[in-house]
């Protein structure tokens, strides 16, 4: 993956770029020797590693304005970073780029239950908010796997989701309110504790940008009473389509589970020796169904399923019977990322998305692929929605090897929008998928977002090198081919 | 004054060539059921794209419909009822409030370009969340598309949530695809009697801090709540939603008659009465403009006592008192509405219906912070850069 090539003219000047962002900000706000930005030097896709020209970690909104405007005037780029677990590289830093660090931005502003929602800082962990409104039955919904670490402004620029975003909705969905600065060094507040923009979206642009547009400071979040009851069903398949069609034939049949996940049988095992969850080792598909609300609710879809499940031919089901139970099925699919770790000794995670019903497809696909690149893949996968999570297999230490399994996550990628679906559910572009992204969208396609980009970031000082393949110039992008104007049709009548 | 009626986006995208040279700004219409909506411009020429019509492609089970701009929202909610499915932000029937005339349901293309969500807004979410993916023609005239026909995806900007609410200012969409949802099994409405508007919101706010899932909540002032016949001599009623299963919706209301006490609504009498609360349509005694009011729910009480002291006003509110519809004449009206909402922590005042010549006096559209209006600037610029699509409709310049 090659970055944008850095300014040497900028990492000249870096002492003296450091120097001058000690008396914007504290001076312990600044961090610029080697072995201290050594902890930045990655995010969750740790193998891209790149020192940044220097770390600011901001301590308050005016001190992240001040920054941005210095570096806006002065032709450096930024690139924000949120808690780094970023899984495509959203954070990675860049050599001829400050990296700014919202960690210090860590506090609930307000939690107000009248309007069901809370106000926090973007350094707040996912989790947290959860945590903070638990004692009154309230939560936070999004849930993305890396919840005890990452956090709400990351949320916002990756539009996380998690394994209950089937019926709950993404970041997107349950986001109320932002204040943002903007690479000028402007700060905005869009939406807020009321519902809807009235004007352009801009919050809802925001969401997924990647870091591209904006540094989100503050967010308001709308919180959910939680659940009287949760139950799950733990369904085994001989047969990765049986259990496909049964995935369908639930939402077919009306029900939309809080969750509902799948995993093959290498993912099984790996998982079963990792959590000893009482998987069925011999499945060669398991799914994990949830269903949540009012007890009697519940109680009565959990019948429905079971039904629906044995129909498409289930070889084995399980219902849980208290939450320890329901814990245990929910142990092995969230160990399942560790659990590869265990069975190789590096594994590339991939995040594309398909209609459900290419399943099937996309399975014979991946089997076929494996055999060409001689890889072992394991799949687990967000199944309600069409989110397919597979492991590659493969050894860093063999030469070779990793450039191997890029070739196949490509392929499985391009398999994916080749089935109408799209190149990533829920990771991002990051620097991971960006030289893919012309598999799914055309160079107009492009060209347009890139010109939303200018829209905030004229100069593509934010986050450059992240989502899109080619930099283009915003003059280059803003110019306007005029017609000679004849008029469309010129035989049709017009009134 | 010229009409294209494109069939397809080549059309409109020689439609837009020829603006473009001629420096023409042309109206986007398809059922024309909106034009109310928005300041008062005259155009150059019109793109009509009710011959953009179809479902594409339905495929309940993915919870994805791909359909083209043009078509009525009749058939889009055929071809829904047919698979025991919704859009669940609840598109309301604008014809009536927005007066005019006819009964028309508008368009789907008009629903997502105006974002107009109905009641259930509150709990299942807008317009612009059930947006997955589209293909247009920018004011540039090039062809684009954004999104994806799944239900999961964060590939490249959400350009779908800036089409949601741009009123065609940006581009002309063709085909859309949706997400939708299974329909509840059944539903339930809920009524219970409070003394004023603010014990309302609180009522409903303590209804919202139970487990009991309500979806939607409107107060209704004793006159229009006796007018749809869910009176229950008190000032106000707080009219409470509840959907799903039989079993689970018995239940459900069941512990909150228990806790709030309350009467259950006529089953008869519960839809027509959530499809006038979604629409806006209940302050329609008399003709007068009709103003939506959004703001943070612990807020709306403020508001109407200032307000209701110094006007005649109608008017009602829903999602559990974060939207308000007000009805009364004068841009002073708005002028106020727009005070008292600067002193909310966030929200946006919009005038819907315009019976006399209010708009020439004030803006119908919340007006914008200069920092936002600059950005709202650039971005009508990325998209449309000689204000060839809907110019002026929303804002003066975009």
């Amino acid at each position: 993956m090659l970055m944008p090539e850095p300014d040497q003219r900028v990492i000249d000047r870096r002492h003296t770029i450091a120097a001058t962002l000690k008396t914007i900000v504290p001076k312990r706000c600044v961090i610029d020797s080697v072995e201290s930005m050594r902890a930045y030097d990655a995010d969750g896709l740790s193998s891209y590693r790149q020192l940044p020209l220097a770390v600011v970690l901001p301590e308050t909104v005016a001190q992240i304005a001040a920054v941005m405007k210095w570096c806006h005037a002065n032709g450096i780029k930024i690139v924000p970073r949120g808690a780094g677990t970023s899984l495509s590289g959203g954070a990675l830093p860049l050599a001829d780029a400050v990296l700014l660090g919202l960690g210090k931005f860590n506090k609930i502003l307000d939690i107000d239950y009248d309007n069901r929602c809370v106000v926090a800082q973007p350094g707040v962990t996912n989790l947290a908010v959860s945590e903070a409104v638990k004692a009154d039955g309230y939560y936070y919904a999004p849930d993305p796997s890396s919840q005890i670490a990452c956090s709400l402004g990351g949320n916002v620029a990756e539009n996380s989701g998690g394994v209950h975003c089937l019926k709950y909705g993404l970041t997107t969905n349950n986001l109320l309110g932002i204040e943002m600065v903007t690479i000028e060094g402007e700060i905005l507040r869009l939406g807020g504790k009321h519902l809807d923009a009235g004007d352009y979206d801009l919050m809802g642009v925001m969401t997924g940008s990647e870091g591209l547009l904006g540094v989100v400071t503050e967010v308001t979040l709308r919180i959910l009473q939680k659940p009287a009851t949760q139950r799950a069903l733990l369904v085994g398949f001989d047969d990765v389509t049986a259990a496909g069609s049964a995935v369908g034939d639930v939402i077919a049949a009306g029900i939309i589970p809080a969750g509902m996940e799948m995993m093959d049988g290498l993912a099984i095992n790996a998982a079963e020796d990792f959590a000893n969850a009482g998987y069925p080792r011999s499945a060669a598909a398991l799914l994990i169904i949830e269903l949540d609300g009012p007890k009697i609710e519940v109680d009565a879809l959990i019948s429905r399923v079971e039904t629906i499940v044995r129909d498409a031919g289930a070889t084995s089901i399980k219902i849980s019977q208290s939450d320890k139970e329901r814990d245990l099925f929910w142990a092995g699919r969230k160990s399942a990322f560790p659990a590869v770790g265990r069975i190789s000794p590096d594994y590339l995670c991939m995040d594309g998305t398909i209609p459900r019903r290419r399943l099937p497809d996309m399975m014979i696909r991946m089997a076929s692929l494996s055999q060409k690149y001689g890889l072992r893949v394991a799949n687990v996968f967000h199944a309600g929605d069409g989110n397919l999570h597979p492991l590659i297999l493969f050894d860093a230490n063999q030469p070779g090897e990793l450039e191997r399994a890029e070739d196949f996550g490509a392929d499985i990628l391009r398999s994916c929008v080749e089935m109408g679906g799209v190149l990533t559910g829920e990771h991002g572009v990051g620097v991971e998928k960006r030289d893919l992204m012309g598999i799914q969208f055309t160079e107009e396609d492009l060209k347009q977002q890139q010109r939303l980009k200018c829209a905030f970031d004229a100069d593509h000082l934010l986050n450059p090198g992240k989502v899109f393949p080619h930099l283009h110039r915003c003059a280059e992008l803003g110019r306007l081919h005029v017609h000679k104007g004849k008029m469309p049709h010129p035989d049709l009548p017009r009134f | 004054m010229t009409e294209f009626i494109p069939t397809n986006l080549d059309d409109v995208k020689d439609a837009v060539e020829y603006a473009k040279t001629h420096r023409q700004h042309l109206e986007i219409v398809a059922g024309g059921t909106k034009q109310g909506l928005g300041r008062n411009m005259t155009f150059d020429g019109v793109i009509n794209l009710s011959k953009m019509t179809g479902i594409v492609d339905y495929q309940p089970e993915e919870l994805v419909m791909s359909v083209r701009a043009g078509t009525s929202m009749d058939d889009v909610q055929a071809a829904l009822d047919n698979a025991n499915q919704m859009l669940a932000f609840e598109p309301p029937n604008m014809s009536l409030a927005l007066s005019r005339g006819g009964k028309s349901p508008g368009t789907i293309g008009g629903v997502m370009a105006a974002n107009i969500s109905g009641s259930r807004r509150l709990t299942a979410g807008a317009a612009r969340d059930f947006l997955l993916g589209f293909e247009a023609i920018s004011g540039r005239g090039e062809n684009f598309k954004s999104g994806g026909k799944v239900v999961k995806n964060v590939t490249g900007y959400d350009l779908s949530k800036l089409m949601c609410g741009s009123f065609g200012t940006l581009a002309v969409m063709d085909e859309i695809t949706l997400k939708t949802l299974p329909r509840p099994e059944t539903s339930c409405s809920l009524i219970i009697a409070t003394d004023d508007f603010s014990q309302a919101v609180a009522t409903i706010a303590s209804v919202f801090a139970t487990p009991h899932e309500p979806g939607a909540a409107a107060i209704l002032p004793r006159a229009i709540a006796d007018k749809a016949g869910v009176g229950l001599n008190s000032n106000f009623v707080a009219v409470i939603r509840l959907e799903g299963i039989l079993i689970s919706v018995r239940d459900r209301v069941g512990h909150l008659q228990t806790k709030f006490g309350g009467e259950i609504v006529k089953h008869a009498l519960s839809h027509p009465l959530w499809q006038s609360i979604s629409a806006g349509n209940l302050c329609d005694d008399s003709p007068r403009d009709l103003w939506k009011l959004s703001c943070p729910p612990s807020d709306a009480a403020g508001i109407i006592e200032v307000i209701s002291d110094r006007y005649d006003i109608e008017y009602f509110a829903d999602w559990a008192g974060g939207l308000l519809w007000i009805g009364g004449n004068g841009h002073a009206l708005g002028n106020d509405l727009r005070l008292a909402i600067d002193k909310c922590a966030s929200g946006f005042v919009h005038l819907i219906r315009d019976v006399g010549a209010t708009k020439d006096k004030i803006e119908p559209f919340q007006p914008l912070a200069p920092s936002i209006y600059a950005l709202h600037q650039r971005v009508k610029a990325a998209f449309d850069p000689l204000a060839v699509l809907n110019f002026g409709r929303m804002h003066y310049g975009i």
